[in-house]
Protein backbone atom coordinates (compact mmCIF):
# COMPACT_ATOMS: atom_id res chain seq x y z
CA UNK A 1 0.00 0.00 0.00
CA UNK A 2 1.30 3.24 -1.12
CA UNK A 3 2.07 6.08 1.34
CA UNK A 4 -0.80 8.39 0.70
CA UNK A 5 -3.34 5.11 1.06
CA UNK A 6 -1.97 4.39 4.84
CA UNK A 7 -1.62 8.29 6.12
CA UNK A 8 -4.92 9.16 4.91
CA UNK A 9 -6.98 6.57 6.85
CA UNK A 10 -5.05 7.00 9.50
CA UNK A 11 -6.13 10.89 9.67
CA UNK A 12 -9.57 10.49 9.01
CA UNK A 13 -10.15 8.17 11.79
CA UNK A 14 -7.91 9.67 14.27
CA UNK A 15 -9.39 12.85 13.75
CA UNK A 16 -13.46 11.48 13.72
CA UNK A 17 -12.31 10.03 17.43
CA UNK A 18 -10.53 12.83 18.70
CA UNK A 19 -14.11 15.16 17.34
CA UNK A 20 -16.41 12.44 18.71
CA UNK A 21 -14.27 12.00 22.41
CA UNK A 22 -14.30 15.98 22.46
CA UNK A 23 -18.62 16.01 22.00
CA UNK A 24 -18.68 13.68 24.36
CA UNK A 25 -16.65 15.09 27.06
CA UNK A 26 -18.78 18.45 26.53
CA UNK A 27 -21.85 16.59 26.78
CA UNK A 28 -21.47 14.55 29.73
CA UNK A 29 -20.25 17.73 31.14
CA UNK A 30 -23.16 19.65 30.59
CA UNK A 31 -25.62 17.05 31.77
CA UNK A 32 -23.58 16.64 35.06
CA UNK A 33 -23.84 20.41 35.26
CA UNK A 34 -27.74 20.60 34.55
CA UNK A 35 -27.96 18.23 37.29
CA UNK A 36 -26.25 20.41 40.04
CA UNK A 37 -27.97 23.08 39.29
CA UNK A 38 -31.09 21.82 38.92
CA UNK A 39 -32.21 23.05 35.49
CA UNK A 40 -32.86 19.37 33.34
CA UNK A 41 -31.17 19.84 29.87
CA UNK A 42 -34.59 18.83 28.21
CA UNK A 43 -33.76 18.22 25.16
CA UNK A 44 -37.09 17.80 23.63
CA UNK A 45 -37.22 21.35 24.56
CA UNK A 46 -34.00 21.91 22.56
CA UNK A 47 -34.52 20.26 19.31
CA UNK A 48 -37.89 21.95 18.99
CA UNK A 49 -36.37 25.47 19.92
CA UNK A 50 -34.86 26.49 15.89
CA UNK A 51 -38.71 26.03 14.69
CA UNK A 52 -39.91 28.21 17.28
CA UNK A 53 -37.55 30.81 16.50
CA UNK A 54 -35.98 31.22 20.11
CA UNK A 55 -32.34 32.31 20.60
CA UNK A 56 -30.25 29.13 21.44
CA UNK A 57 -26.62 28.40 22.41
CA UNK A 58 -24.90 27.46 19.82
CA UNK A 59 -21.70 28.66 18.47
CA UNK A 60 -20.89 29.90 15.07
CA UNK A 61 -17.40 31.35 14.86
CA UNK A 62 -13.90 30.12 16.31
CA UNK A 63 -13.33 33.37 18.46
CA UNK A 64 -16.57 32.73 20.36
CA UNK A 65 -15.64 28.91 21.10
CA UNK A 66 -11.47 30.02 22.08
CA UNK A 67 -13.16 32.40 24.55
CA UNK A 68 -15.23 30.19 26.08
CA UNK A 69 -12.96 27.70 26.66
CA UNK A 70 -10.33 30.11 27.81
CA UNK A 71 -12.65 30.26 30.71
CA UNK A 72 -12.27 28.13 33.66
CA UNK A 73 -13.98 25.79 34.06
CA UNK A 74 -14.41 25.70 30.22
CA UNK A 75 -18.15 26.09 28.97
CA UNK A 76 -19.08 22.02 28.13
CA UNK A 77 -20.93 24.04 25.10
CA UNK A 78 -17.67 25.03 23.76
CA UNK A 79 -15.89 21.59 24.12
CA UNK A 80 -18.72 20.21 21.95
CA UNK A 81 -18.53 22.60 19.72
CA UNK A 82 -14.42 22.33 19.32
CA UNK A 83 -15.02 18.88 18.93
CA UNK A 84 -17.92 19.84 16.08
CA UNK A 85 -15.26 22.25 14.59
CA UNK A 86 -12.48 19.32 14.71
CA UNK A 87 -14.87 16.88 12.60
CA UNK A 88 -15.51 19.17 9.85
CA UNK A 89 -11.83 20.09 9.29
CA UNK A 90 -10.94 16.43 9.38
CA UNK A 91 -11.28 15.82 5.52
CA UNK A 92 -9.03 18.84 5.08
CA UNK A 93 -6.69 17.38 6.98
CA UNK A 94 -6.63 14.60 5.43
CA UNK A 95 -6.05 16.37 1.79
CA UNK A 96 -3.20 17.87 3.73
CA UNK A 97 -1.86 13.92 4.60
CA UNK A 98 -2.42 13.13 1.23
CA UNK A 99 -0.57 16.27 -0.09
CA UNK A 100 2.23 15.42 1.82
CA UNK A 101 2.72 11.88 0.86
CA UNK A 102 1.88 12.52 -2.92
CA UNK A 103 5.15 15.32 -3.00
CA UNK A 104 7.33 12.56 -0.75
CA UNK A 105 6.38 10.31 -3.85
CA UNK A 106 7.15 12.84 -6.13
CA UNK A 107 3.89 12.58 -7.49
CA UNK A 108 3.33 16.54 -9.09
CA UNK A 109 0.01 16.06 -10.38
CA UNK A 110 -1.72 14.95 -7.32
CA UNK A 111 0.06 17.25 -4.89
CA UNK A 112 -1.62 20.02 -7.78
CA UNK A 113 -5.11 18.10 -7.30
CA UNK A 114 -4.48 17.72 -3.55
CA UNK A 115 -3.46 21.68 -2.99
CA UNK A 116 -6.53 23.08 -5.27
CA UNK A 117 -9.31 20.91 -2.94
CA UNK A 118 -7.33 22.22 -0.11
CA UNK A 119 -7.76 25.81 -1.17
CA UNK A 120 -11.52 25.33 -1.77
CA UNK A 121 -12.33 23.61 1.58
CA UNK A 122 -10.45 25.60 3.63
CA UNK A 123 -11.43 29.35 1.91
CA UNK A 124 -15.11 28.08 2.62
CA UNK A 125 -14.89 27.11 5.70
CA UNK A 126 -13.19 30.21 6.70
CA UNK A 127 -15.17 32.04 4.98
CA UNK A 128 -18.27 31.41 7.06
CA UNK A 129 -16.49 30.48 10.81
CA UNK A 130 -13.86 32.68 10.42
CA UNK A 131 -15.83 35.62 12.75
CA UNK B 1 -38.99 10.40 27.64
CA UNK B 2 -35.59 11.29 30.08
CA UNK B 3 -32.96 13.23 28.02
CA UNK B 4 -30.60 10.44 28.38
CA UNK B 5 -33.37 7.53 26.47
CA UNK B 6 -33.93 10.40 23.75
CA UNK B 7 -30.29 10.28 23.14
CA UNK B 8 -29.89 6.87 23.11
CA UNK B 9 -32.52 6.38 20.66
CA UNK B 10 -31.10 9.08 18.60
CA UNK B 11 -27.54 7.49 18.92
CA UNK B 12 -29.21 3.90 18.00
CA UNK B 13 -30.52 5.49 15.08
CA UNK B 14 -27.29 6.69 13.95
CA UNK B 15 -25.41 3.48 13.67
CA UNK B 16 -27.94 2.19 11.81
CA UNK B 17 -27.70 5.02 9.20
CA UNK B 18 -24.13 4.84 9.48
CA UNK B 19 -23.87 1.04 8.82
CA UNK B 20 -26.25 1.33 5.64
CA UNK B 21 -24.15 4.22 4.51
CA UNK B 22 -20.84 3.12 4.90
CA UNK B 23 -22.17 0.13 2.54
CA UNK B 24 -23.97 1.89 0.46
CA UNK B 25 -21.58 5.03 -0.53
CA UNK B 26 -24.31 7.55 1.13
CA UNK B 27 -23.48 10.06 3.57
CA UNK B 28 -27.02 9.44 6.23
CA UNK B 29 -28.79 13.03 5.19
CA UNK B 30 -30.90 10.81 3.03
CA UNK B 31 -31.91 8.42 6.04
CA UNK B 32 -31.04 10.29 8.92
CA UNK B 33 -33.02 13.30 7.80
CA UNK B 34 -36.95 11.83 7.65
CA UNK B 35 -36.15 10.23 10.72
CA UNK B 36 -34.63 13.16 12.89
CA UNK B 37 -37.81 15.42 11.64
CA UNK B 38 -40.64 13.02 11.49
CA UNK B 39 -39.58 10.19 14.99
CA UNK B 40 -37.75 12.69 16.78
CA UNK B 41 -39.42 15.89 16.04
CA UNK B 42 -36.09 17.55 15.25
CA UNK B 43 -36.75 21.12 13.59
CA UNK B 44 -35.69 21.09 9.93
CA UNK B 45 -33.00 23.00 10.49
CA UNK B 46 -31.51 21.33 13.02
CA UNK B 47 -32.22 17.98 11.27
CA UNK B 48 -29.99 19.65 7.92
CA UNK B 49 -26.98 20.68 10.41
CA UNK B 50 -27.19 17.04 11.85
CA UNK B 51 -27.36 15.46 8.41
CA UNK B 52 -23.35 17.38 7.28
CA UNK B 53 -22.51 15.93 10.52
CA UNK B 54 -23.72 12.65 9.83
CA UNK B 55 -22.03 13.09 6.45
CA UNK B 56 -18.62 13.67 7.18
CA UNK B 57 -18.08 11.14 10.65
CA UNK B 58 -19.83 8.40 8.15
CA UNK B 59 -16.63 9.71 5.83
CA UNK B 60 -14.09 9.39 8.57
CA UNK B 61 -15.65 6.19 9.50
CA UNK B 62 -15.85 5.01 6.16
CA UNK B 63 -13.18 6.32 4.13
CA UNK B 64 -10.64 5.11 6.91
CA UNK B 65 -11.87 1.36 6.92
CA UNK B 66 -12.38 1.29 2.82
CA UNK B 67 -9.11 2.93 2.27
CA UNK B 68 -7.28 0.54 4.27
CA UNK B 69 -9.20 -2.22 3.10
CA UNK B 70 -8.27 -1.01 -1.15
CA UNK B 71 -11.72 -0.46 -2.00
CA UNK B 72 -11.76 2.87 -2.43
CA UNK B 73 -9.28 4.35 -4.80
CA UNK B 74 -8.13 7.29 -3.49
CA UNK B 75 -6.70 9.18 -6.62
CA UNK B 76 -10.08 8.21 -8.47
CA UNK B 77 -11.77 9.97 -5.60
CA UNK B 78 -9.56 13.07 -5.47
CA UNK B 79 -9.60 13.41 -9.14
CA UNK B 80 -13.64 13.41 -9.05
CA UNK B 81 -13.54 15.14 -5.98
CA UNK B 82 -12.03 18.53 -8.14
CA UNK B 83 -15.24 18.40 -9.69
CA UNK B 84 -17.74 17.78 -7.12
CA UNK B 85 -16.21 20.05 -4.95
CA UNK B 86 -15.82 23.14 -7.65
CA UNK B 87 -19.20 22.72 -8.41
CA UNK B 88 -20.88 22.13 -5.45
CA UNK B 89 -19.25 26.33 -4.62
CA UNK B 90 -20.87 27.02 -7.83
CA UNK B 91 -24.16 26.05 -6.61
CA UNK B 92 -24.14 27.69 -3.51
CA UNK B 93 -22.87 30.63 -5.28
CA UNK B 94 -25.84 30.09 -8.03
CA UNK B 95 -28.62 29.79 -5.01
CA UNK B 96 -31.85 32.30 -5.97
CA UNK B 97 -30.29 32.79 -9.12
CA UNK B 98 -30.59 29.24 -11.13
CA UNK B 99 -34.77 27.81 -10.66
CA UNK B 100 -34.43 25.32 -8.12
CA UNK B 101 -37.55 23.40 -8.56
CA UNK B 102 -36.40 22.74 -12.70
CA UNK B 103 -33.40 21.32 -11.32
CA UNK B 104 -35.20 18.97 -9.40
CA UNK B 105 -37.48 17.66 -12.06
CA UNK B 106 -34.48 17.27 -14.43
CA UNK B 107 -32.24 15.48 -11.76
CA UNK B 108 -35.12 13.86 -10.62
CA UNK B 109 -36.13 12.38 -14.64
CA UNK B 110 -31.85 11.70 -14.84
CA UNK B 111 -31.93 9.74 -11.71
CA UNK B 112 -35.18 7.58 -12.90
CA UNK B 113 -33.30 6.74 -15.90
CA UNK B 114 -30.56 5.69 -13.48
CA UNK B 115 -32.75 3.27 -11.70
CA UNK B 116 -33.84 2.06 -14.78
CA UNK B 117 -29.93 1.20 -15.60
CA UNK B 118 -29.45 -0.09 -12.38
CA UNK B 119 -32.56 -2.48 -12.63
CA UNK B 120 -31.01 -3.59 -15.98
CA UNK B 121 -27.68 -4.42 -14.79
CA UNK B 122 -28.73 -6.12 -11.06
CA UNK B 123 -27.07 -9.21 -11.86
CA UNK B 124 -23.74 -7.86 -13.69
CA UNK B 125 -21.17 -8.81 -10.61
CA UNK B 126 -18.19 -6.91 -12.49
CA UNK B 127 -18.22 -5.00 -15.70
CA UNK B 128 -16.42 -6.02 -18.61
CA UNK B 129 -14.07 -2.50 -19.53
CA UNK B 130 -12.87 -3.49 -23.50
CA UNK B 131 -11.99 0.00 -23.85
CA UNK B 132 -8.62 2.09 -22.38
CA UNK B 133 -9.22 5.36 -21.21
CA UNK B 134 -6.63 7.71 -21.93
CA UNK B 135 -7.20 10.32 -18.89
CA UNK B 136 -7.79 6.94 -16.53
CA UNK B 137 -4.16 5.93 -17.20
CA UNK B 138 -2.40 9.21 -16.98
CA UNK B 139 -4.26 10.17 -13.73
CA UNK B 140 -3.45 6.36 -12.61
CA UNK B 141 -7.13 5.68 -12.36
CA UNK B 142 -7.54 1.91 -12.35
CA UNK B 143 -7.20 0.02 -9.33
CA UNK B 144 -7.22 -3.93 -8.28
CA UNK B 145 -8.99 -5.06 -4.87
CA UNK B 146 -9.69 -8.39 -3.12
CA UNK B 147 -13.22 -9.15 -3.32
CA UNK B 148 -13.62 -11.56 -0.04
CA UNK B 149 -17.07 -12.52 -1.62
CA UNK B 150 -16.12 -13.37 -4.18
CA UNK B 151 -12.22 -15.03 -2.89
CA UNK B 152 -10.40 -13.43 -5.58
CA UNK B 153 -8.55 -10.23 -6.77
CA UNK B 154 -10.52 -8.45 -9.06
CA UNK B 155 -9.01 -5.59 -11.45
CA UNK B 156 -10.59 -2.63 -12.83
CA UNK B 157 -10.20 0.16 -15.51
CA UNK B 158 -12.01 3.50 -15.26
CA UNK B 159 -13.66 4.30 -18.74
CA UNK B 160 -15.42 7.23 -19.81
CA UNK B 161 -13.68 9.59 -17.63
CA UNK B 162 -15.08 12.79 -18.87
CA UNK B 163 -18.63 11.87 -18.78
CA UNK B 164 -18.50 10.47 -14.93
CA UNK B 165 -16.56 14.08 -14.32
CA UNK B 166 -19.03 16.00 -15.58
CA UNK B 167 -22.00 13.98 -14.02
CA UNK B 168 -19.65 14.86 -10.32
CA UNK B 169 -19.57 18.19 -11.69
CA UNK B 170 -23.42 18.36 -11.96
CA UNK B 171 -23.55 16.07 -8.52
CA UNK B 172 -21.72 19.03 -7.13
CA UNK B 173 -23.85 21.85 -8.70
CA UNK B 174 -26.93 19.92 -7.13
CA UNK B 175 -25.63 19.56 -3.75
CA UNK B 176 -24.49 23.34 -3.58
CA UNK B 177 -27.59 24.62 -4.88
CA UNK B 178 -30.43 22.54 -2.86
CA UNK B 179 -28.28 21.86 0.25
CA UNK B 180 -28.28 18.18 -0.42
CA UNK B 181 -25.84 15.38 -0.45
CA UNK B 182 -24.92 13.89 -3.78
CA UNK B 183 -23.87 10.14 -2.47
CA UNK B 184 -26.17 8.62 -5.06
CA UNK B 185 -25.17 10.83 -7.54
CA UNK B 186 -21.70 9.82 -6.89
CA UNK B 187 -22.36 5.98 -6.98
CA UNK B 188 -24.16 6.35 -10.45
CA UNK B 189 -21.94 7.82 -11.85
CA UNK B 190 -19.12 5.70 -11.24
CA UNK B 191 -21.16 2.32 -11.57
CA UNK B 192 -23.48 3.53 -14.65
CA UNK B 193 -20.88 5.83 -16.53
CA UNK B 194 -17.51 4.92 -15.71
CA UNK B 195 -17.83 1.12 -15.39
CA UNK B 196 -16.59 0.47 -11.66
CA UNK B 197 -17.55 -2.44 -9.72
CA UNK B 198 -20.44 -1.37 -7.27
CA UNK B 199 -18.92 -2.08 -3.86
CA UNK B 200 -15.75 0.44 -5.33
CA UNK B 201 -18.36 2.75 -6.16
CA UNK B 202 -19.62 3.10 -2.63
CA UNK B 203 -16.85 2.96 -1.27
CA UNK B 204 -14.75 5.46 -2.85
CA UNK B 205 -18.04 7.77 -2.78
CA UNK B 206 -18.36 7.39 1.28
CA UNK B 207 -14.66 9.20 0.44
CA UNK B 208 -15.84 12.08 -1.46
CA UNK B 209 -18.77 12.56 0.16
CA UNK B 210 -16.48 13.78 3.28
CA UNK B 211 -14.90 16.46 1.00
CA UNK B 212 -18.08 17.99 -0.95
CA UNK B 213 -19.60 18.03 2.91
CA UNK B 214 -16.64 19.41 4.16
CA UNK B 215 -17.10 22.50 1.65
CA UNK B 216 -20.71 23.78 2.69
CA UNK B 217 -20.57 22.61 6.46
CA UNK B 218 -19.02 26.14 7.65
CA UNK B 219 -22.48 27.61 6.10
CA UNK B 220 -24.39 25.58 8.37
CA UNK B 221 -22.24 26.32 11.27
CA UNK B 222 -22.26 30.21 11.20
CA UNK B 223 -25.91 30.23 10.53
CA UNK B 224 -26.02 28.33 13.80
CA UNK B 225 -27.98 24.98 12.57
CA UNK B 226 -25.11 22.56 14.33
CA UNK B 227 -26.89 22.35 17.33
CA UNK B 228 -24.19 20.63 20.35
CA UNK B 229 -26.93 18.27 21.60
CA UNK B 230 -27.67 16.41 18.60
CA UNK B 231 -24.59 16.73 16.54
CA UNK B 232 -22.87 14.94 19.51
CA UNK B 233 -25.18 11.37 19.70
CA UNK B 234 -25.27 11.64 15.84
CA UNK B 235 -21.72 11.84 15.08
CA UNK B 236 -20.63 8.85 17.45
CA UNK B 237 -23.06 6.81 15.92
CA UNK B 238 -22.23 7.33 12.37
CA UNK B 239 -18.68 7.07 12.81
CA UNK B 240 -19.59 3.45 14.72
CA UNK B 241 -21.86 2.29 12.61
CA UNK B 242 -19.82 3.72 9.39
CA UNK B 243 -17.21 1.50 10.28
CA UNK B 244 -19.06 -1.51 11.36
CA UNK B 245 -20.14 -1.07 7.56
CA UNK B 246 -16.84 -1.34 6.16
CA UNK B 247 -16.18 -4.74 7.82
CA UNK B 248 -19.61 -5.95 6.47
CA UNK B 249 -19.44 -5.25 3.03
CA UNK B 250 -16.30 -7.22 2.45
CA UNK B 251 -18.64 -10.10 2.75
CA UNK B 252 -21.60 -8.37 -0.44
CA UNK B 253 -21.17 -8.83 -3.65
CA UNK B 254 -21.47 -6.34 -6.18
CA UNK B 255 -24.86 -7.30 -7.09
CA UNK B 256 -26.31 -7.53 -3.63
CA UNK B 257 -25.11 -3.93 -2.91
CA UNK B 258 -26.71 -2.79 -6.48
CA UNK B 259 -30.17 -4.55 -4.91
CA UNK B 260 -29.56 -2.50 -1.92
CA UNK B 261 -29.31 0.67 -3.65
CA UNK B 262 -32.24 0.47 -6.41
CA UNK B 263 -35.09 1.17 -3.92
CA UNK B 264 -32.37 4.35 -2.76
CA UNK B 265 -32.60 5.73 -6.38
CA UNK B 266 -36.33 5.07 -6.59
CA UNK B 267 -37.26 6.94 -3.55
CA UNK B 268 -34.83 9.90 -4.44
CA UNK B 269 -36.21 10.26 -8.03
CA UNK B 270 -39.50 10.37 -6.68
CA UNK B 271 -38.92 12.83 -3.93
CA UNK B 272 -36.96 15.20 -6.19
CA UNK B 273 -39.71 15.16 -9.26
CA UNK B 274 -42.27 15.76 -6.77
CA UNK B 275 -40.36 18.48 -4.89
CA UNK B 276 -40.15 20.25 -7.94
CA UNK B 277 -43.73 19.74 -9.10
CA UNK B 278 -44.31 21.54 -5.99
CA UNK B 279 -46.17 18.61 -4.08
CA UNK B 280 -43.81 18.00 -1.73
CA UNK B 281 -41.78 20.66 0.94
Amino acid sequence: MKGAERAVPAVLLIGGFIAVGLMLVGLVALEVRATRTAHPLDVRHVVENRAAGRAVDVFVSLPQIAHALARWPPEPVAIIAAGIVVLLTTPAAGLLAALVAFARAGDRRYVIICAALLVMLVSGFFLHVGG
Amino acid sequence: MSDIAFLSMMLGTAVAAGVLGAILGLGGGILLVPLLTLFFGVSLPYAMGASIVSVIATSCGAAAGHLSSGLANLRLGLFLATATVSGALLGAGLVGVVPARALQILFGLALGYSAFTTLRQLHVEVAESLTVDPVAQRFGLDGVYHDRALGRDVAYHAVHVGRGTAVMFGAGVLSGLLGIGSGAFKVLAMDTFMRLPMKVSTATSNFMIGLTAAASAGVYFGRGDIHPVIATPVALGVLLGSYVGTRLIGRLRNTTVRKLFLPIVLYLAVSMLLRGLGLLR
